[in-house]
């Protein structure tokens, strides 16, 4: 690895090759009133949680009999998963097919994830109407291996409490190793080896789990039969969701490192985001091929062009896919910075379009009632993403998620003034580049 | 980036593409064995009713519209009468919903003076979409074939209210420990004790009536045969519908009208579980695709191990994982 040389501060014009390893922001403000305006969120996201502890659904949620799943679930679960399926995406990229440049941008995918899935598994903890009986997950016998629903309640838990969880404890116990005394430093060198012996073999978990419960999210809806409209329900569903999680969590890594780097005044990698935005367009087309085949299979073209409501809301889906992944062919496009951020966030709103459609707007069951979230139901969906949203700002500040140069990186690692030795004394630490240090806190 | 494999890892390669391969290609004899295997498959499209199955029989051209089974059905299951659209005086649902699990509708032509009752409850389908859903078994085909709730078990996740076609079970949403309301054939108050359900004691006419599911739907074809013209279609709604139900039909107006979904042969816990209930057999699915992925990640994982030592031997710092 050679280093770069610092450069200027030369944001969304150029594209140089920047990203080394992960480097936490030790710079610029902290409590802007974004911040704030998320804080707050999070905290009436909060508040209103603990009173859905003491309140049945009923008066809570505008749910009913004929649209059981309210927005947690079609929102939070659904749909916010695919953007949290980074981690996977970019996992299989880099460990699995041996794309290397991809390493360097896990942390980023890994902690927004992780923030993903948490969020969601604890708004879903409130949607549940009877969660004591939760306990029969860790019993066997008493699962009914049929059903996707199991398969969700147990894997989806699982993956982020103990998969994504070892994850990212590398950057937790990092940080550990750079502010804390000697003893600490002792221990986790012993424990280092041991993460690294067992890491391969929990990766591979990490991918085949998310594997199969993101196409149970689809294989879910299947039950539903002929309440969803047939040019969602398919049998192929499940695998469309799969991949439609494959491309959202690409496309939301692309989005989220753009507009993270770009505020933090951090420089962007060429390479590494055209190897993203390549997999990106090719997941998309490969998306569009299984979509428009099993739309053909099934004798459904016609009911796609009628152009009628479910039509139009159909072209409207597939433009949004379709439109990323023909513009990210153009290398011109691939190294726009503004382009790149609005592909990336398009193919994920079409993503995110195809997750939401089955289980809302083309969910028309035989009973004519009509379900809009509540105002609790809706400022709590928003508070659990305002909640993923501070977390992760606080992580970038607090641990080495981000992406940066190598010559930025400072191995004494005091973000927030907290105040530690060096960590070897007795080693010159790289000299820390002027960009990084100006406004330390 | 292409590296070169030694012969020993093309090998491994070569043998988890061909397990992969086999199990994608299955001979057809292979193949024919296992699905002329017989009840092999939990859920088949076409499931056959057991020769103890019960059922109920409601004829809706008899049906006059008494009501006398609601509040039969309310005493049997200890309901509270919903009184929200009487103002307190009468028990009056708007449909199944939290306090009712039987109820008479009123289906009316706007324009001609056509009409018909017809009696809602839970359909005991023969492969039940909300028994296939239901994530811990707290919806479970009882003998007789009665489709029951166990509050014990339910997380309350509310999947059996997506999965059910006729849109039957419903959700305690005002109450704090929240249960699935759905008729369950009055199988602990009445079923064990070989006595028929409260609704079908209660009936006066004889408009729901009931039985062994075979000899109902002899008695249902019989009433077809000896009227051909009267009955919508010559035909009993759920003999085959979702894969057959134990509530079965009979009505002189469309199906569709009196809010019975029109609804495929094929049961749909069938169609949800065909694909995954291959893949996920004996977890060998997931199982495969580990170890092609663990293969893989291993051999990747080495060269990233002996490029992080070089590093770390460079700079002297612990490399980043």
């Amino acid at each position: 690895m050679n280093l770069t040389q610092p450069t200027a501060d030369k944001r969304g014009t150029t594209l140089i090759n920047h990203w080394q390893c992960g480097v936490p922001v030790t710079h610029g403000p902290v409590l802007t009133p974004f911040i704030l305006l998320l804080a707050g969120l999070a905290a009436i996201g909060l508040g209103l949680s603990v009173l859905r502890l003491f309140s049945p659904l009923g008066p809570f949620s505008a749910m009913n009999d004929v649209y059981a799943w309210g927005i947690w679930k079609t929102i939070n679960v659904m749909t916010l998963t695919s953007l949290g399926s980074g981690p996977l995406a970019l996992g299989m990229a880099a460990w699995v097919f041996n794309r290397q440049k991809l390493h360097v941008v896990m942390r980023s995918a890994l902690v927004s994830g992780f923030l993903f899935y948490a969020t969601g598994l604890i708004a879903l903890g409130f949607d549940v109407g009877r969660p004591w009986n939760f306990y029969s997950a860790a019993m066997p016998w008493r699962w009914n291996s049929k059903s996707a629903m199991l398969e969700i309640s147990i894997c989806m838990p699982l993956y982020c409490a103990v998969f994504l969880s070892f994850e990212i404890l590398p950057l937790i116990l990092e940080r550990v190793y750079y502010t804390g005394n000697v003893r600490s430093r002792a221990l986790l060198c012993r424990v280092a080896p041991m993460i690294r012996k067992v890491y391969p073999f929990i990766i591979t978990g990490a991918y085949v789990i998310p594997l199969m419960h993101q196409s149970s999210l689809g294989g879910l809806l299947l039950l539903a039969g002929t309440k969803i409209n047939p040019l969602w329900q398919s049998p192929v569903m499940p695998l469309l969701y799969l991949i439609a999680a494959v491309f959202c969590g690409l496309g939301f890594t692309i989005f989220l490192l753009m507009i993270v780097c770009l505020r933090y005044a951090r420089n962007l990698d060429a390479a590494v985001l055209a190897e993203l935005a390549n997999l990106l367009a090719g997941v998309c087309f490969a998306f569009l091929a299984v979509r428009i085949g099993d739309l053909i299979w099934r004798h459904q073209l016609r009911a796609a062009f009628a152009f009628d409501r479910m039509s139009f809301l159909f072209l409207f889906e597939s433009a949004m896919i379709l439109t990323p992944a023909l513009a990210l062919c153009f290398r011109r496009i691939r190294e726009t910075p503004r382009a790149l951020l609005n592909m990336s966030a398009v193919a994920c709103l079409g993503g995110m379009l195809y997750r939401f459609i089955p289980t809302s707007i083309a969910y028309v069951p035989l009973r004519s009632t009509a379900y809009f979230p509540s105002a609790p139901e809706l400022v709590m969906a928003a508070g659990y993403i305002a909640m993923g949203s501070l977390a992760f700002v606080f992580a970038v500040n607090y641990f080495a998620v981000l992406p940066g140069e190598a010559g930025t990186w400072d191995h004494t690692f005091r973000p927030f003034g907290w105040t530690a030795k060096p960590a070897h004394p007795s080693i010159a630490l790289p000299v820390p580049s002027k960009v990084g240090q100006e406004r330390a806190i | 980036m292409s590296v070169a494999l030694s012969r020993r890892q093309a090998f491994k390669v070569m043998i988890g593409l061909g397990g992969t391969a086999a199990g994608v290609i299955m001979p057809p004899t292979t193949r024919a064995a296992i699905s002329a295997m017989p009840h092999t498959e939990e859920h088949p499209a076409h499931p056959v009713a057991p020769p103890d199955a019960v059922a109920m029989l409601f004829d809706s051209t008899v049906c006059t519209g008494c009501k006398a089974c609601m509040p039969a059905c309310n005493e049997a299951n200890g309901l509270p009468t919903d009184t929200s659209l009487s103002g307190g005086i009468w028990d009056m649902p708007m449909g199944l919903n939290a306090k009712t699990k039987n109820i008479i509708e009123l289906y009316q032509d706007p324009q001609s003076d056509e009409f018909a009752f017809v009696k809602k409850q839970c359909m005991h389908c023969l492969d039940p979409a909300c028994v296939t859903g239901c994530p811990f078994g707290s919806l479970v085909k009882r003998d007789l074939g009665a489709v029951t709730w166990d509050s014990s078990l339910c997380i309350g996740c509310r999947y059996c209210e997506v999965a059910c076609p006729f849109e039957v079970p419903q959700f305690q949403w005002e109450n704090r420990n929240p249960k699935i309301v759905k008729c369950e054939f009055c199988y602990d108050q009445r079923l064990k004790e070989n006595m028929q359900p409260a609704c079908t004691a209660a009936c006066p006419t004889g408009a729901v009536i009931f039985g062994k599911r075979t000899d109902l739907l002899a008695e249902a074809k019989d009433r077809i045969a000896k009227t051909p013209e009267k009955y919508f279609e010559n035909r009993v709604y759920g003999e085959h519908e979702a894969g057959g139900t134990q509530v079965l039909y009979l009505s002189s107006v469309s199906f569709q009208k009196l809010g019975l979904p029109k609804l495929g042969a094929t049961s749909i816990g069938h169609y949800a579980t065909k694909i995954t209930s291959v893949l996920y057999k004996w977890l060998a699915g997931p199982a495969l695709v580990a170890g092609v992925f663990g293969f893989f990640i291993r051999r990747n994982w080495e060269r990233h191990e002996a490029e992080r030592r070089e590093h770390e031997e460079k700079t002297g710092f612990p490399d980043q994982l």
